[in-house]
């Protein structure tokens, strides 16, 4: 198998050894192992073993674009661009993998593909929701992880490029307003669905809590999260319902 | 035992490892998750309802650095367990209640495993530091190890309350009722509040509010 194929499949399981003193470091140097296996020159040995090591050392990113870095680090140590050079590299690396990462998928294409995948299966059918989140999901899921070790491989140290590129900001600033937009739509027609078989006259207390819940979670306890604030309302609702008969 | 819980116990293991380790394909979204689960056990509807609540829930989350977040896939998985069979919106409220309580669980299981990542991690310095390809690959597949371990228990702990859920119906009438209004309300909250919070200020407030116009002139016309 060729060794960019088999560093792309690594890149699947890059947080299997995530951890809070080095994040996903272990993950990087799994992911770049094969990519720096048969580095030119002398000690390549030698070589090989430090490059692992640095990568193995602190290191975080999104994890879809953890490729990019491997494939920038491996590019470098092929090229064998002084450590120095490199340990900024990887430095560098951090805030901006996981800046675009961030906005690029958790704040855009994933709400986007959630809404979506809500508003096909109140419309449509529950299985066509299923099939539309995934299938939109991981069409770009693929190709960004893809993308990602291509571009750190072909670019190296200057990966940047890469990802200040004009496709890059045109599709940060489509996804930065299609995700609050996709799930304004889907909320009020989610919730219409699952209110339909509620009696009317439950409705203004549906609405009362909804309230109570923004009300919490944004100034009261923001920091409760919105698992516990529904813990708490449901847990008080099923205590209530328990003497309540 | 039903037999359908072997396979519930396969899916919601696949969907625990998703969430973090591996392939991170969002089956681990409860919509996923518990529309699957509902398949499953020839119960789409339950498990559709299930895990779209829990989806507005999931809303509020962002899984950025090292933020530990709620294990909603495989919760769905249990909860969809606890709501099939019963009759429509009277099943979800407990379901709902369930689910979120093993989504918590699973929360702090994955800070868990992170922790003894961390602890082998620091045991086997040396030789990380030595770059070391065979202790690199070994501490990454017992991360993987644990979090499989992690998402069975999860996933296991949801399919036994669930089926105690099952056999003892603890809600009356009004108690199911009253449950299930405030599930809904709490899900609608929680997903306004998840929506707010991702689209920030400025133009992404903006488009947020005319997704919403939208979507409530869509219920209307409807």
């Amino acid at each position: 198998m060729r060794p960019l194929l088999r560093a792309w499949l690594r890149s699947f399981t890059v947080q299997g050894s995530f951890n809070y003193d080095r994040m996903v470091g272990l993950g990087l140097a799994y992911v770049m192992e094969p990519l720096v296996r048969e580095l030119p020159g002398d000690e390549p040995m030698a070589r090989y073993r430090r490059a692992l090591a640095r990568a193995a050392a602190f290191f975080n990113a999104h994890p879809y674009l953890v490729g990019m870095g491997a494939g920038a680090l491996a590019r470098a140590e092929r090229e064998a661009v002084p450590e120095p050079q490199i340990e900024r590299l990887k430095n560098g690396l951090i805030a901006s993998l996981g800046s675009v990462g961030d906005r690029l998928v958790w704040v855009g294409w994933l709400p986007v593909c959630s809404a979506a995948g809500l508003v096909v299966t109140v419309a449509v059918s529950p299985l066509a929701g299923v099939a539309t989140l995934l299938v939109a999901y991981n069409v770009v899921h693929l190709l960004v992880r893809w993308w990602a070790l291509g571009a750190g491989w072909r670019d190296g140290v200057r990966v940047a490029s890469a990802l200040s590129g004009p496709a890059m900001q045109v599709a940060l600033r489509f996804v930065g307003r299609a995700a609050p937009f996709a799930l304004g739509v889907a909320i009020p027609v989610t919730v219409d669905w699952l209110a339909r078989g509620a009696p009317p006259a439950a409705l203004p207390g549906v609405a009362a809590t909804g309230v109570a819940v923004l009300v919490m979670g944004r100034w009261l306890a923001p920091a409760l999260g919105g698992v516990r604030i529904g813990l708490v309302l449901l847990g008080t609702a099923f205590l209530v319902g328990l003497v309540w008969r | 035992m039903d037999p359908a819980v072997g396979w519930l116990l396969l899916w919601g293991t696949l969907v625990g490892l998703d969430l973090i380790t591996w392939p991170q394909a969002m089956i681990a979204r409860p919509l996923v998750a518990g529309t699957v689960a509902g398949w499953i056990l020839r119960d789409v509807s339950s498990g559709a309802a299930v895990g779209v609540i829990l989806e507005l829930f999931a809303l509020d989350l962002l899984p950025v650095g090292a933020a530990r977040y709620p294990d909603y896939g495989a919760a769905a998985v249990g909860a969809t367990y606890a709501a099939s069979g019963a009759p429509g919106v009277l099943s979800w409220g407990l379901a709902v209640l369930l689910g979120l309580v093993v989504a918590y669980a699973g929360q702090g299981g994955i800070h868990v495993v992170r922790r003894r990542t961390g602890a082998e991690v620091r045991r086997v310095a040396v030789a990380l530091d030595a770059g070391d390809p065979d202790t690199i690959r070994q501490v990454h597949f017992r991360g993987i190890a644990r979090d499989t371990v992690r998402s069975f228990g999860v996933t296991a702990l949801g399919l036994v309350l669930a089926a105690a859920v099952r056999a003892w119906p603890l809600l009356g009438l009004q108690g199911t009722a009253l449950l299930q209004m405030v599930t809904l309300g709490a899900a609608l909250g929680v997903s306004v509040m998840g929506a707010v919070r991702l689209s920030g200020r400025g133009v992404a407030r903006a488009w947020l509010a005319a997704g919403l116009v939208a979507g409530a002139g869509w219920v209307l016309l409807r």
